[in-house]
């Protein structure tokens, strides 16, 4: 049944029907790991979005002393879920929106390029939600992310490629006073060479948020698009702010703007992981 | 997500107990997505216009020059009221708290109080 399916929402839907628990690897760019159990969506890992584990850590929910002795007493990943919960290092209904957010998004980071071929596994460890999630349900979330973005911005694949960076002086009305928490960590975070994937990757937080968030914060010209002018988004270097002045007018009060700046810069060539056809095209839900 | 009662369901359940809450939601403010519901899903509303209606209210009184983030928005018709909180969380993106109310069996100024407080708590 698994090779004949023709396409992976298929594929899930016809292993949920058998309650299959294992591993479906996904290749291609970004490809995956789906993780199954009984037939349903527990875990996906993708290096196109952060996993639930990323998540957790990135935010500082569970520190990492925390984590590590927590996975040293509990190695099956599996099982990793409950004893969290168990020593209080987390609340299980937190976690199971963590875990369950994270699924939908690698769902939706794995749908932003065509899928290549996918084989079958034994089931691997892997921290899942509890239950799962239908993957029906995956899909239909999944298109309408697609669409949503579409709608907004135009191709997904397109936007996976952009590079925001500040607008000089940006800040509504002289004062980023008002902005969400989240819209001020994504603010301190574009340079104009990080993607959405990186930025999330560096927040924690899942890349599909981070692109409505980019999408509504461009709208407000708190961040501009470094990529959407040129001929196909594809700069073979990356394009630097404008000027100094860009930087220093950058509406960021707070005491540690030097700390994302100094970091290393992830080391990947400029459209690196992304395929070269327009992957906007895809067919709806067709990851 | 499921036939297993999880620890969310369980917290979005009882809910239901206060008097006239017929369907409440926890959706996920930014994204739009429903992590669990429990009652009347239409009553409680849809995740992505939930979520889509709370950003817009909060970047008007922002621009408008309100100061603190959006705490609740009321929506009362001449049958319901229409509640979005938002829940306090220790990291991560911000959740809502959807609940549609009977008007006729609700004092709208205890209901507030009350899902008010259980909201930050649907998360422990």
């Amino acid at each position: 049944m698994a090779p004949t399916a023709r396409n992976v929402p298929a594929l899930l839907q016809g292993l949920r029907a058998e309650g299959f628990s294992g591993t479906v690897r996904v290749s291609g760019l970004p490809g995956g790991a789906i993780h199954l159990r009984n037939g349903l969506v527990g875990a996906i890992e993708t290096p196109g979005a952060p996993t639930a584990t990323s998540a957790l850590l990135t935010s500082g929910r569970i520190g990492d002393e925390d984590w590590l002795a927590a996975c040293a007493a509990e190695p099956d990943a599996d099982r990793l879920a409950g004893h969290l919960v168990a020593e209080g290092l987390i609340g299980a209904a937190e976690l199971e929106v963590v875990c369950t957010a994270a699924v939908f998004d690698a769902a939706f980071a794995m749908a932003l390029s065509p899928p290549g071929s996918w084989e079958l596994s034994d089931r691997e460890p892997a921290l899942v939600a509890e239950p799962g999630v239908e993957p029906r349900q995956l899909t239909e979330e999944t298109s309408r992310r697609m669409t949503l973005l579409s709608r907004l911005w135009g191709p997904p694949g397109e936007l996976t490629r952009v590079r925001p960076a500040p607008v000089a002086g940006a800040g509504p009305r002289g004062s980023d006073g008002w902005l969400a928490r989240r819209h001020r960590d994504v603010l301190d975070s574009v340079n104009g060479r990080r993607t959405p994937r990186d930025i999330a990757f560096a927040l924690g937080r899942g890349l599909y948020a981070v692109m409505l968030d980019l999408i509504r914060m461009e709208a407000l010209h708190l961040v501009q698009w470094e990529t959407r002018t040129t001929a196909d988004g594809r700069p073979s270097t990356a394009p630097r702010v404008p000027q100094a002045g860009a930087t220093t007018a950058a509406p960021a009060p707070t005491p540690v703007p030097a700390a994302p700046d100094a970091a290393p810069l992830p080391k990947r060539r400029p459209g690196g992981v992304s395929p070269a056809q327009d992957v906007g095209q895809q067919k709806k839900g067709g990851w | 997500m499921g036939e297993m009662t999880t620890a969310l369901q369980a917290s979005l359940d009882r809910l239901l107990d206060s008097p006239g809450v017929t369907g409440v939601a926890l959706v996920d403010a930014v994204t739009g997505l429903t992590y669990a519901t429990a009652g009347d899903i239409a009553e409680a509303g849809d995740g992505p216009e939930v979520s889509e209606f709370a950003t817009l209210i909060a970047e008007r009184l922002g621009a408008a020059g309100a100061d603190g983030e959006l705490e609740s928005v009321v929506t009362t018709t001449t049958k319901r009221h229409h509640v979005l909180f938002s829940v306090a969380r220790p990291g991560g993106d911000p959740l809502i708290l959807a609940a549609g109310l009977d008007r006729d069996r609700v004092n709208m100024a205890l209901a507030l109080r009350s899902l008010g407080d259980r909201a930050s708590e649907v998360l422990a």
